[in-house]
């Protein structure tokens, strides 16, 4: 079973729902099969826009089908936030399929349970996706060209397809005039679906090939619909009135004195949440968004606050080194035999402690929601990465079976995570509920938004390497504590470590590295403090956007100390072994192993010329990881060239470098997009963005004091993907993972000193110059 | 009643004079391309043209456009065919696409102004329209595609979009 | 608006108002009939239409706050340090206007600052230019208020506590302050000089905002004339060389400004000023624009410091480029960069119309932040400044802290002035001149 078919199952014992969703990759397959041309569910997006979708003659499965004029519909559950990921997973099955390109177009579908699990996270997407689309494009080819075969009265094994036509070289005939004429309604079983052969790598016409996204065109013309574009007859608008802490806050009284003056201003609503996921909420409708900005300004709500009003950052951190230095707690994610042995016959132990702030998300679309009762059924409308996840919560909230609540799908301005988390459309939920179901547009401003942010915990972590007499690395240790997302918003689908404990892959992943590092133990810690003050989120490339942080510096250090070089130092580490053999790798996800980082980590020191000389003050840093998590590798390493202004303390990053192995790439141009963005994400929180906790809320509330990063900061990027036909992983976080640390560690190299909080601010440079004493 | 031109039609609006041009172009006039982002003017989601020139249009009071030409994304070109749109298709520039519409009507103006731009023209002007997906190589780049193709329309005397 | 014209003098002229009896007694002139509009030729009442734009009379006749009055009724609300006074009724209705005035009584008020009834006028109503008119334009003026609609409207009554007590008292100010007289031609200037200089002395009474003024409130002549005043909150900048801009204000800018209200270097006229050229001027005869663009180029000297434009304009679009390229930390620089620098970037050679250059706005290089802050929390409607553009209004974008944020880095990085001081709690002061918040946008 795949770690995602395991987290379903696991999600489904959890919500008590027996084996209904799980082994969506077989099981729903199979079955959807079987129920030929039923078509539920509206479709929110239809791309490209324009016609609207034919009828479907053939629908091999749930998600494609044909039409008589050869129109290719491919349903999409994932989310829409600028990965092109319709394109891509259409890419796949129109190649299997042999279809014309020309004639596809994907559908973004509403939440149905059908589908299975709708998550979009984790840069999944493809890799989740490609046997799957592949086998649905083989099943859908194989009855093509039986059928047109049949109905060009030749034998089908004379008989191939290609762009859309299955032909025996002399006569030939349309996908769509086959189906059309001989409706065809083959059902495959799963085993039978398993068995239909696959087209070799070297016979793709469509995977790799550079297509044009399905979703961009109406992104250039103001014609894509978001979330916040949702419009239904009659609906009222609401904006909440956040309460000053994100738990525990009780409304004490409320006045609308003020408010009421407000034109459109309707009334204020004290939400009662069973779900708990907005407590201490009060929410102001209006007939107008302004009138509801307006009145709920005016809106005096007094509140007793939670008991976390008065935490700061500073005691978060220092909550987290508390739980690293005691020897017990945390959960064991590695726990080799004999690690503490190495440590206490070690010839040197070297220890070195990185902090991380806080960070947000900013994603630029503001949080919103539509919500209304329809025919009995709740809908909600926004944008959303895990509806699968947020639906209970949903109908809890409501208190109603998940059987009445359905999400409607809608573009998303920007995911990054935060969309992971549907919080935002409880209260719209519950606001229409107050007012009998009549529907409700929720939009928090961006103020309310920060304010209600999931954001990326602070944490801290420890890192120590045993080093013996030769000043070779035979022991290591990395203990993180940070608030975990996956503990508070979808406990269930927390894996068991080493020692049997439950914990938060996504605030760990990248410590659990395929360096040869002898025994190690790498422990993961949840920061509670951190837990009760705000709601951890997932934030682009989760834990493997600081992890990395600590151990890509740590490493640096070492080689210094120990006079070698970072990159062939790292490279002596990349050799495959390790304890139990765990870094062989296995196919499919990590065939090759460590030797594939290694090999990416040499093409990037080649390329980026390390090791030449550079102007004063100057200098390269590297770093390399294995994207996102180590079930399912990207391959990457990451150089930086940065100068270091010894004046102002500001650190330029004058270029990137980034070569990475993710597999086959399906779509070479959103690769391509997803990895520049992921690379200036990285760049952004390492020299730009970072909050900070205040009196148990994050500082920022807007983009004056929040800094994310602009044009004008972006450097020079060179980014090469390794030619491959192992199986796809994902490119959506792989990007950022590596320059985080490599701007540290090209700091180190260009003025010597080492800054081991991120991000780096010119007053940390200059005072860090300072106590070195060459200001 | 406040009434201006929107993408050359007449509209009147009866709303209070201090709302936003944003929520009036969005929620009264239903159009939807002009986006919500920081609504405080510091990310360029909003922007539209007011008499030609790029303008936030969050803390734009519509009283502040009494009579005057307000354009949006779905106005620039009536096919969508501004030399901009073409090269942000052909780069392929968006990625959630949330803040294109303000990328692409503040890059009308800064090609107005600077139908040239040199790097440090799309640092100083588009520098103040974010776009969290990072899409801004693309965008440096579709600019100045669309520059060229609007100097070669111009030198071929072939005719160009807006 | 041109509001708080006269400061705290007003009050304390009257002091010594009680022993000039002899000077101050005027005999109310009889009430005449309302003159039928067939009194006056059609050319008679056009030339009067330019001079009352000329003179800015709608502008402070003409209710402003709240909803706009009819037009010369009055009731426009001036703001001094003792109370409110509201502007009188000017439209021919004899109960509540100037119907019953005939042309003598209404010159007596232009040239000596005393009503129909023979009763000193504050002066708000600034005859202390008006008197410098000519009989034929106030003749022809008159022709033009006494074929507006009348308007029956009594305003609203003046906080002003002395306003109460006999007029008489005003003599005394007048005494000290105003000296009744024709506008002399200057004979060492040629007449489009002379032309200029006599509109903007008199009918246009550009010093009653540019011209700093005493303790009494009059304006401080000689000596100071166009040194730059107050007005409503805002300051009103020099005219003369003590116009801190970097580049000189020549005929030309001057021209375009006064006419259009957008200079090409010194960018839109905001405020008080912008009805000045939109509502007024620009419905002229250009000549009379030119004529004054032509006087205040030579009372600023720009002939004399033109050379120097040159290199300001150089250096100006150095600074105007400043932390917007490459990687910058500044968190300043890049708040600056967010909210403002997408519209006021500028490259060599010279800005573009319609993206004003800070480095060369008198904004930046005024004694105080007030001005910069004023357009920044208000911004600007497509009808003021340049006409058909509009800049969003910050009040609720940027909090008093964001404010001085910019204002201080612009000064720092934008002038070679001294720093300005105590930036938060003057745009805290600023803030409150700002009635009410233009606009309703999120935070
Ligand atoms: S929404 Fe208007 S500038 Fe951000
Ligand atoms: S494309 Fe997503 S914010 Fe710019």
């Amino acid at each position: 079973m795949g770690k995602l078919e395991r987290i379903a199952a696991q999600q489904d014992r959890a919500a008590g729902r027996g084996l209904s969703r799980r082994g969506f990759l077989s099981a729903a397959v199979g079955s959807a099969f079987l129920f030929g041309f039923a078509r539920e569910g509206r479709a929110a997006q239809v791309y490209p826009l324009g016609s609207p979708l034919p009828p479907p003659a053939f629908e091999p499965n749930i998600w494609c089908s044909v039409a008589p004029d050869g129109t290719i519909n491919v349903n999409i559950i994932r989310a829409e936030m600028g990965q092109h990921i319709g394109t891509a997973l259409a890419q796949i099955i129109a190649d299997e399929m042999e279809a014309d390109w020309d004639k596809v177009k994907i559908t973004y579908v509403d939440t149905d349970p059908k589908w299975g699990l709708m998550i979009t996270g984790a840069s999944w997407s493809v890799w989740l996706t490609w046997d799957l689309f592949r086998q649905t494009g083989a099943a859908a080819r194989t009855v093509l060209v039986e059928e047109g075969a049949r109905l060009l009265g030749v034998p089908a094994a004379h008989c191939h397809a290609r762009k859309g036509i299955v032909t025996d070289g002399t006569r030939s005939i349309s996908f769509g005039d086959i189906v059309a004429k001989a409706r065809p309604a083959r059902s495959f079983t799963p085993e039978q679906l398993k068995a239909l052969p696959l087209k070799p790598a070297s016979e793709r016409r469509v995977i790799g090939k550079q297509v044009k996204s399905l979703d961009i065109p109406p992104k250039t013309t103001g014609a894509a619909i978001y979330g916040i574009d949702a419009k239904i007859d009659g609906m009222v608008y609401g904006r909440p009135k956040m309460p000053p802490t994100r738990y525990g806050s009780k409304v004490i009284s409320v006045d609308d004195t003020e408010a009421k003056k407000v034109r459109g201003y309707i009334r204020y609503i004290v939400l009662d949440d069973p779900s708990d996921t907005v407590p201490g909420w009060v929410v102001v409708l209006a007939s107008s968004y302004p009138a509801a900005i307006k009145a709920t300004d005016l809106l005096k709500v007094e509140w007793t606050p939670g008991k976390t009003a008065h935490v700061t950052e500073k005691d978060i951190l220092d909550r987290g080194r508390e739980q690293i230095a005691h020897r017990d707690g945390g959960t064991m994610i590695f726990d080799d035999k004999g690690v503490d042995d190495v440590f206490k016959g070690a010839h040197r132990v070297v220890e070195k402690e990185y902090t991380c702030a806080s960070v947000m998300h900013y994603q630029l679309e503001p949080m919103n929601a539509v919500a209304q009762l329809k025919d009995g059924i709740w809908e909600i409308h926004c944008g959303n990465q895990w509806q699968t996840l947020f639906l209970p919560v949903i109908a809890k909230a409501l208190g109603e079976p998940e059987s009445k609540v359905k999400m409607m799908s809608y573009l998303l301005g920007g995911g990054f995570g935060r969309r992971l988390n549907g919080d935002y459309a409880v209260p719209a939920a519950l606001a229409s509920k107050a007012i009998g179901g009549k529907p409700v547009k929720l939009i928090l401003t961006r103020s309310d938004d920060m304010m209600f942010d999931s954001i990326r915990s602070p944490s801290v972590q420890v890192v120590r390497a045993a080093l013996n007499e030769q000043n070779a690395i035979v022991g290591f240790q990395h203990h993180a504590s940070a608030g975990w997302p996956t503990e508070v918003m979808a406990a269930a689908f927390m894996e068991k470590g080493v020692d049997g404990k439950p914990y938060d892959q996504f605030a760990i992943a990248g410590a659990d590295s395929w360096y040869d590092f002898g025994p190690m133990r790498v422990r993961a810690l949840s920061n509670d403090l951190a837990k009760e003050t705000f709601r951890p989120g997932w934030l682009r490339s989760v834990s493997a956007g600081w992890t990395p942080w600590a151990q890509e510096c740590f490493i640096d250090e070492v080689a210094h100390e120990i006079g070698k070089d970072p990159v062939a130092f790292r490279l002596e580490m990349l050799n495959g072994n390790g304890p139990e053999g765990r870094n062989k790798g296995k196919a499919p996800d990590s065939a090759g192993g460590a030797l594939r980082q290694a090999a990416v980590l040499k093409r990037v020191a080649e390329k980026a010329g390390w090791g030449k000389p550079l102007p004063k003050d100057t200098a390269l840093g590297v770093a390399t990881t294995f994207g996102q998590e180590r079930a399912m590798p990207t391959w990457t390493a990451g150089i930086v060239r940065v100068h270091v202004d010894r004046k102002t303390g500001v650190v330029t990053c004058e270029k990137i470098w980034l070569v990475l192995d993710a597999g086959t790439i399906v779509d070479p141009d959103g690769a391509l997009a997803q990895t520049e963005g992921g690379a200036l994400w990285g760049l952004s929180m390492a020299l730009c963005e970072s909050s900070e906790i205040v009196d148990g809320t994050c500082k920022d509330r807007n983009l004056d004091t929040y800094t994310p990063l602009r044009m004008p900061d972006v450097p020079e990027m060179d980014i090469e993907f390794v030619e491959s036909t192992e199986k796809p992983m994902g490119l959506g976080e792989p990007g950022v993972t590596t320059i985080g640390a490599a701007i540290g560690n090209a700091v180190f190299d260009a003025v010597g000193i080492r800054l081991r909080h991120m991000p780096i601010r010119p007053a940390d440079v200059l005072a860090a110059l300072k106590e070195k004493g060459d200001a | 009643m406040i009434k201006f031109k929107l993408n050359g039609r007449d509209v009147s609006l009866d709303v209070p004079e201090d709302t936003p041009l944003l929520w009036a172009i969005r929620d009264d006039l239903g159009l939807t391309g002009t986006k919500f982002g920081c609504g405080v003017g510091q990310c360029g989601a909003c922007t539209v043209h007011v008499g030609g020139r790029a303008t936030r249009s969050c803390i734009t009071p519509v009283s502040a456009v009494e009579g005057a030409d307000v354009v949006t994304i779905e106005g620039l070109d009536p096919n969508g065919e501004h030399v901009l749109q073409v090269a942000w298709r052909d780069i392929q520039v968006p990625q959630c696409g949330y803040c294109q519409s303000g990328q692409i009507m503040q890059a009308a103006s800064l090609l107005k102004d600077y139908p040239d731009p040199t790097d440090e023209d799309i640092d100083g002007v588009m520098g103040g329209s974010l776009c969290r997906c990072m899409t801004y190589i693309r965008i440096r780049k579709a600019i100045k595609q669309a520059a060229a193709a609007m100097k070669s329309a111009e030198n071929g005397g072939e005719h160009s979009h807006g | 608006m041109i509001k708080r014209i006269l400061g705290v003098g007003v009050g304390a002229g009257i002091l010594g108002g009680l022993g000039f009896l002899w000077y101050a007694w005027y005999p109310a002139l009889p009430k005449i009939d309302p003159p039928k509009a067939s009194q006056f030729s059609a050319e008679k009442i056009e030339r009067g239409r330019i001079v009352a734009a000329e003179s800015y009379c709608v502008e402070c006749h003409t209710r402003q706050d709240g909803h706009a009055g009819p037009t010369l009724a009055g009731d426009y609300k001036m703001v001094s340090p003792f109370g409110a006074i509201y502007s009188s009724n000017i439209t021919p209705d004899p109960e509540t206007g100037i119907g019953n005035w005939s042309e003598d009584a209404f010159r007596r008020a232009l040239q000596l600052g005393v009503s129909r009834d023979g009763s000193h006028l504050l002066p708000a109503f600034v005859y202390d230019h008006f008197t410098k008119m000519s009989d034929a334009d106030i003749s022809d003026l008159y022709a033009w208020i006494m074929t507006r609609p009348a308007v029956h409207m009594t305003h609203r009554q003046n906080d002003f506590p002395l306003s109460v007590t006999p007029r008489i008292g005003l003599a005394g100010w007048k005494l000290l302050y105003f000296t009744p007289g024709r506008y002399k031609p200057d004979p060492k200037h040629d007449a489009e000089w002379n032309r200029g200089a006599y509109l903007a002395e008199g009918a246009a009474h550009c010093g009653a905002c540019h011209t700093p003024r005493g303790l009494l409130g009059a304006e401080k002549l000689p000596g100071y004339a166009y040194d730059g005043g107050a007005v409503d909150g805002w300051t009103a900048p020099p005219l003369n060389e003590k116009n801190p801009t970097p580049v000189v204000w020549t005929e030309n800018e001057l021209y375009q400004y006064l006419r259009n209200g957008v200079a090409p270097l010194h960018g839109p006229a905001g405020g008080p000023m912008s009805p000045v050229a939109h509502d007024f001027l620009a419905t002229v005869p250009e000549s009379d624009v030119h004529a004054i663009a032509h006087y205040f180029a030579s009372v600023d000297h720009a002939d004399e410091r033109v050379a120097g434009d040159a290199a300001a304009i150089k250096q100006a679009m150095e600074d105007s480029k400043r932390d917007l390229i490459g990687f910058n930390t500044d968190p300043d620089a890049r708040l600056y960069q967010g909210a403002c620098a997408a519209c006021h970037y500028n490259a060599a050679p010279a800005p573009v119309l319609g993206r004003p250059e800070l480095a060369l706005n008198s904004a930046l290089w005024l004694d105080e932040p007030t001005d910069l802050y004023l357009i920044m929390m208000r911004g600007l409607s497509n009808k003021e400044g340049q006409t058909g553009v509009a800049m969003p209004s910050f009040y609720n974008a940027l909090s008093d802290h964001d404010m001085a944020r910019i204002a201080a880095y612009l000064r720092r990085t934008r002038t070679n002035m001294p720093p300005w001081t105590d930036l938060d709690r003057k745009a805290a002061e600023a803030r409150k001149l700002v009635e009410e918040p233009p606009v309703n946008s999120s935070h």
